[in-house]
């Protein structure tokens, strides 16, 4: 029997190998740990069970009949983080660069049938070269299987993709169909063609960070929602975010002890909003002044900064923050911020999570840029992810809330559940100047009169009452009492109901 | 008594003379600008009449808006504070014609030592010592050093309309004068087209030293001994404390004398200060005499047990004084910290804005520096939430300690720096409690140069300490625990494995090996291979709170913990670590991962506060100069001028007019 067993182990051993040595030595010297240690560092200390350990690939072209390695690039299985479910598969990028071929797919494609199943988080750390050329169409169909599984589960488990080395072509798009994109910074890097295909085809000579690094994903394009200093912190990040969803659409989102108080005031809030109204606040001091103990994860924290969005707890429970930031463009909506929003506001009415919206927005981005680029398009992803949200909804109005902009941001006429504004509000089609100058176009050159008329659109318009005399507004409150507000209305709102009608799915302005 | 008196003042100042009116019972009025509508003092006065914009120019410094602020309100008297209109004679003098009550000395005595001639002769007439020197006309070389014989070296060779650095020079000897001169004459000549020099004493490592006077309008006047005010930043005044350390009891009498002789030359009868320059030696000459009361007047209140704002309203009503010199005693050591809202990590460069946390020490007695018991006072005008606006002056609050020996008060003052938590702006508190925690400091060793002496490069905080790391570590190392426990409850069935007790600590490198262990009344964390146990008790942290205070072994500590992206980063005075706490597993991939070289931001000109760009003076591929404008930042209204800190070829700009910018933004880059 004892023969038997060393077998095993010695089999283990080969497998937890990867690559070999000399290539672990190499995946150190770049800074970035290997597949195993990565899973290591995300799930809760000995819970990681292995499946597939033994698979090798089946291709006997171009040689690969003699370059088999147990495990096949991908390093695959379960665990917990604080105890609580997630399915992981991991590109060992010390095995045939981490490449893909049909069996690396199956495994891939195993974890997430099974994680759907029984309804717990998919998490993929990607650190690979791509398709694995020699086996051709194969790879490609591995591919499709696994976009497959992805888009099945899109809106069921919450899928969270890490990118810690290379990730470019067939690559991309698995993580691009999932919920959650992070990067590594110097590290890792994402594109669909890289910097040679693109001398080649455009003769634009760019390195592949410029091209697809962490900061052009987290800033520019958007395409990842976070960017982290090395391979521990985004794993450490990674169990925090975790920490705060639901593992599927069929349970509640996660309720955690607290060591806030919901009766918490902040007299400092009540001088937030600056007396003068085109002075800049920052609406984060906000957040965490409300949210339990400070503590708010932001995703997109570097793109789209007009418009803040992440996941916080109110009173132990999670909440989706959606907010304004007049720090940032003065808080317009821009393309990228309703998209952003947009997403994230999807995102937490596909699993449950209520959303808090705070609105200082002075409406939407004028411009040919924006024009061109399809705002009307953009900024209707925002109205109708907010429109056909069901999840409890409670508004906070700070300050302006001009145009069609007031509409878009989680108001009453949007299935607003709870409406509040702070005194300082300010609900109106447009600022007191510009609705002066259309209103009294003929008084426009002399300025006294006009001066006077902006002082009384300002008095009849600039406040959150008329909006409350027609029950837009639920209640006016004191900002210092903001988190006891909220924490209760989030209470009152824990059994409600409300769907939307029957279909096949919407039609969302993509 | 006065029944209602007027402050023409605002912040710090305007509270802490409306808190002395109130325990006398006089109503308070309180006269604001804009910028200060909802301010503390606005907030505690019986009544407040707004005087205009915001601009100093156009309300606090119009001397007819208090008048009449006066008038509309009754107040039978102004307190002036400091700055402002304190020390305008002419203000003085118009409340008397007024028949308003100036709170504060006689308008002749306000002039008279308002000019510094005219001020330095009535201190020669008095008696006062005065810096030694000649300020006839010089003849020649030989001249020259004849003056500088009599003197007695060093001298200092300066020409009178010298300025910025130029014309002056110092003279160790004979053989420097004899170069010295005709140097600095030619050199004056050339620059300023005057070539006057004179010569006085220089004194080498000064120290600046007050004394407090106080006289009454029936001809009585008493010191209230010194303040020492060495410490001090571009002529600014930081730390003072009261008494000083330099002086002997028979200096300080001879010195109390002099303040008083003079006070009592130019008929003062009201809280003044006299000021001088006093060598190592103990040697002291006047400099000038302020009429008004001092920013630092706290630190002879706590030594006195007088309330000097109270002396000064019953002097201004015509009372006598009711003690002599010889009721005066000095009772302990006091110290002041002026804390500023500017950035020590950024060349003190101010910072200002909004006050996102504010949360000073507790006023009163303290048991726990490990020096023995301190007393804690906090000079204020601000609350959470309000604004350090560009408007005045970027100072918070004075913190001021006392204790019976200036061991203890210097203790008293780094426990006390460690519990004051500030956030949403940048704020000297971490340089002040490096200079508690000098030994130069504790000594007594002090002089006006001490600042650029003891932080030549800069100020970039202080390594930790034995015991800072064992704080560091003993924090983390509990706050991780409470984390990680709470982390466990929402999890949903699936069995976990007991919880960890054994952790690594990483307090920056330096690596330690850590079991937790309940102990008797807190927690224990043992060192493992040290053979020892960092014992922590009475602590008050839990989760999302910005300090962690309690016992270390015993010691009194307050940290400020603030979460990072991995562990935490954690200051105990002006040391700062990132500290985090890892599974020895975790430890071990963790020392695998390379430490990131910090970015060289040495060719960055960064944004060193969020703002509007106003312009950007510089192109690319200019060459530019160091201390040449780069580009001008309005922040709350106020321009800012950044200025290339090396020499450097503009290699990008990264902002343009117009643009809002975040701190740490880059502006431009060179080459």
């Amino acid at each position: 029997m004892q023969h038997i067993l060393d077998e095993l182990e010695k089999r283990r051993d080969q497998a937890r190998l990867g690559g070999g040595e000399k290539r672990i030595a190499a995946q150190h010297a770049k800074g970035k740990l290997t597949a195993r240690e990565r899973i290591d560092l995300l799930l809760d200390e000995g819970s990681f069970e292995e499946y597939d350990m033994f698979v090798e690939h089946r291709c006997s072209d171009f040689g690969m009949e003699n370059q088999k390695f147990p495990g096949d690039g991908v390093v695959t299985g379960w665990g917990t983080i604080n105890g609580r479910l997630v399915y992981v598969f991991s590109k060992d990028f010390t095995v045939i660069g981490g490449s893909l071929s049909m069996t690396h797919a199956q495994k891939i494609v195993k974890v997430q049938q099974m994680a759907a199943r029984n309804g717990a988080p998919v998490i993929g750390l990607f650190d690979a070269g791509g398709a694995r050329i020699q086996e051709g169409v194969d790879s490609l169909a591995g591919y499709a299987d696994i976009f497959m599984e992805n888009v099945m589960s899109s809106g069921v488990i919450p899928q969270i993709s890490v990118i810690m080395g290379p990730c470019a072509g067939g690559d991309v798009y698995s993580p691009a169909l999932t919920d959650f994109i992070f990067m590594v910074k110097d590290t890792s890097y994402m594109f669909v063609t890289g910097p040679e295909v693109v001398k080649t085809v455009t003769n634009e000579t760019v390195s592949a960070e410029d091209l697809g690094g962490a900061r052009v994903h987290a800033g520019k394009s958007g395409v990842a929602d976070g960017a982290f200093e090395n391979d521990l912190e985004a794993m450490t990040q990674v169990r925090r975010l975790v920490d705060f969803l639901p593992l599927s659409n069929r349970e509640k989102p996660p309720v955690r002890e607290t060591f806030d108080d919901a009766m918490r005031d902040e007299p400092s809030l009540d001088s937030l909003i600056p007396t003068n109204p085109n002075k800049p606040y920052d609406m984060k001091e906000l957040i965490l002044k409300i949210v339990d103990e400070a503590d708010f994860f932001e995703i997109g924290k570097d793109f789209a900064k007009n418009i803040i969005t992440g996941f916080a707890r109110m009173d132990g429970s999670t909440v989706g923050i959606v907010a304004n930031q007049p720090q940032v463009l003065a808080g317009v909506l821009d393309i990228d911020a309703s998209r952003k929003a947009a997403r994230f506001v999807r995102f937490c009415d596909a699993f449950g999570i209520p959303i808090v919206t705070l609105v200082d927005v002075p409406g939407f981005m004028p411009g040919t840029k924006q024009e061109y680029g399809g705002l009307i398009k953009h900024g209707a992803k925002l109205l109708f992810a907010y429109a056909e949200a069901t999840v409890p909804k409670v508004t906070v109005i700070t300050r302006k809330a001009y145009g069609g902009a007031y509409d878009v941001m989680s108001s009453k006429h949007l299935r607003g559940d709870v409406n509040y504004a702070w005194p300082t509000a300010e609900i109106a089609v447009m600022g007191a100047k510009g609705a002066v100058e259309i209103i009294f176009r003929a008084d426009i050159g002399d300025a006294e009169k006009l001066a006077a008329r902006e002082a009384e659109y300002k008095e009849r318009f600039a406040n959150p009452f008329v909006a409350a005399s027609r029950g837009y507004i639920d209640d006016v409150i004191k900002p210092h009492g903001t988190r006891r507000r909220i924490i209760r209305s989030l209470k009152s709102l824990n059994h409600k109901v409300l769907t939307n009608p029957w279909k096949k799915h919407d039609n969302i302005p993509l | 008594m006065f029944t209602k008196i007027l402050i023409a003042n605002r912040g710090e100042i305007a509270v802490r003379i409306i808190k002395t009116a109130r325990r006398m019972g006089i109503k308070t009025v309180v006269v604001y600008s804009e910028a200060d509508a909802d301010s503390l003092a606005v907030e505690m006065a019986d009544e407040t009449v707004f005087i205009g914009p915001a601009p100093a120019s156009e309300s606090y410094l119009i001397a007819d808006k208090i008048i009449d602020a006066c008038k509309q309100t009754g107040a039978q008297a102004v307190h002036p504070g400091f700055g402002f209109l304190s020390e305008k004679a002419e203000f003085a003098q118009r409340c008397k014609d007024e028949g308003i009550v100036f709170i504060g000395p006689n308008a002749g005595a306000i002039s008279a030592m308002g000019d510094k001639i005219e001020s330095k002769k009535f201190a020669a007439a008095a008696n006062v010592s005065c810096v030694p020197g000649h300020i006839g006309e010089i003849a020649d070389t030989a001249h020259a050093v004849k003056i500088s014989e009599e003197i007695g070296y060093p001298v200092m060779i300066k020409a009178s309309a010298g300025g910025g650095g130029k014309g002056i020079r110092v003279a160790m000897n004979r053989k420097d004068v004899e170069e010295g001169f005709p140097a600095v004459r030619a050199e004056a000549k050339g620059a300023f087209g005057d070539d006057r020099i004179f010569i006085e004493k220089f004194i080498t490592s000064p120290r600046h030293i007050e004394i407090q006077v106080l006289g009454d309008k029936h001809g009585n006047v008493v010191h209230l001994f010194e303040r020492e005010c060495s410490i001090q930043r571009r002529n600014q005044k930081v730390i003072e404390e009261a008494p000083s350390p330099l002086l002997d009891p028979e200096t300080r009498a001879a010195m109390g004398a002099q303040a008083v002789a003079l006070a009592n030359a130019v008929g003062y009868d009201s809280a003044g200060t006299v000021e001088f320059v006093a060598g190592q030696d103990k040697s002291f000459y006047f400099l000038e005499m302020n009429t008004r009361l001092q920013v630092e007047h706290p630190v002879t209140e706590l030594i006195t047990g007088l309330d000097l704002v109270e002396q000064m309203i019953r002097v201004a009503y015509g009372e006598k004084l009711a003690f002599k010199q010889d009721d005066l005693k000095i009772n302990g050591w006091a110290i002041e910290s002026r804390i500023y809202a500017e950035d020590p990590y950024r060349k003190f460069l101010p910072s200002i804005g909004r006050l996102v946390r504010y949360d000073p020490p507790a006023e009163g007695e303290h048991g726990s520096s490990h020096l023995g018991a301190y007393t804690v006072r906090n000079d204020g005008g601000v609350r959470e939430g309000d604004e350090i606006s560009m408007y005045y002056d970027p100072m918070i609050s004075k913190l001021c300690t006392w204790a019976p020996t200036r061991e203890a008060a210097v203790a008293g003052m780094g426990r006390a720096l460690e519990d004051f938590h500030i956030e949403g702006l940048g704020q000297n508190i971490p340089f002040l409690a490096a200079v508690m925690d000098q030994d130069r400091f504790k000594s007594g060793a002090l002089a006006t140069n001490y600042i650029t002496d003891e932080f030549p490069g800069g100020f970039n905080g202080t390594v930790p300490t034995d015991f800072q790391t064992d704080v560091m570590t003993a924090v983390a190392a509990s706050m991780h625990r409470v984390m990680a426990a709470r982390a466990r409850t929402i999890g949903n069935g699936l069995a976990q494995r007991g919880v960890r007790e054994d952790w690594v600590v990483f307090v920056d490198k330096q690596e330690r090996t850590v079991t937790l262990v309940d102990g008797a009344v807190g927690l224990d964390v043992v060192l493992s291979g040290e053979g020892r146990t960092l014992s922590l008790t009475e602590t008050d942290w839990r989760p999302g709170k910005p300090t962690y205070k309690g016992l270390l072994n015993g010691r009194a500590f307050t940290v400020a913990v603030m979460p990072a992206a991995e562990g935490f980063t954690i200051r105990h005075r002006a040391a700062k670590a990132q500290v985090v706490v890892l599974t020895p597993h975790s430890a071990e991939l963790h020392k695998r991962l390379p430490a990131k070289q910090a970015a060289d931001t040495s060719k960055l000109i960064i944004s060193p506060m969020p703002g509007l760009v106003v312009s950007i003076e510089v192109a690319l591929g200019q060459e530019v100069k160091e201390g040449e404008i780069v580009c001008i930042i309005e922040a709350m209204k106020m321009q800012n001028i950044i200025r290339a800190e090396r020499d450097g070829v503009v290699k990008e700009v990264g902002a343009k007019a117009g643009d809002s910018v975040a701190a740490d933004e880059i502006l431009v880059e060179f080459a």
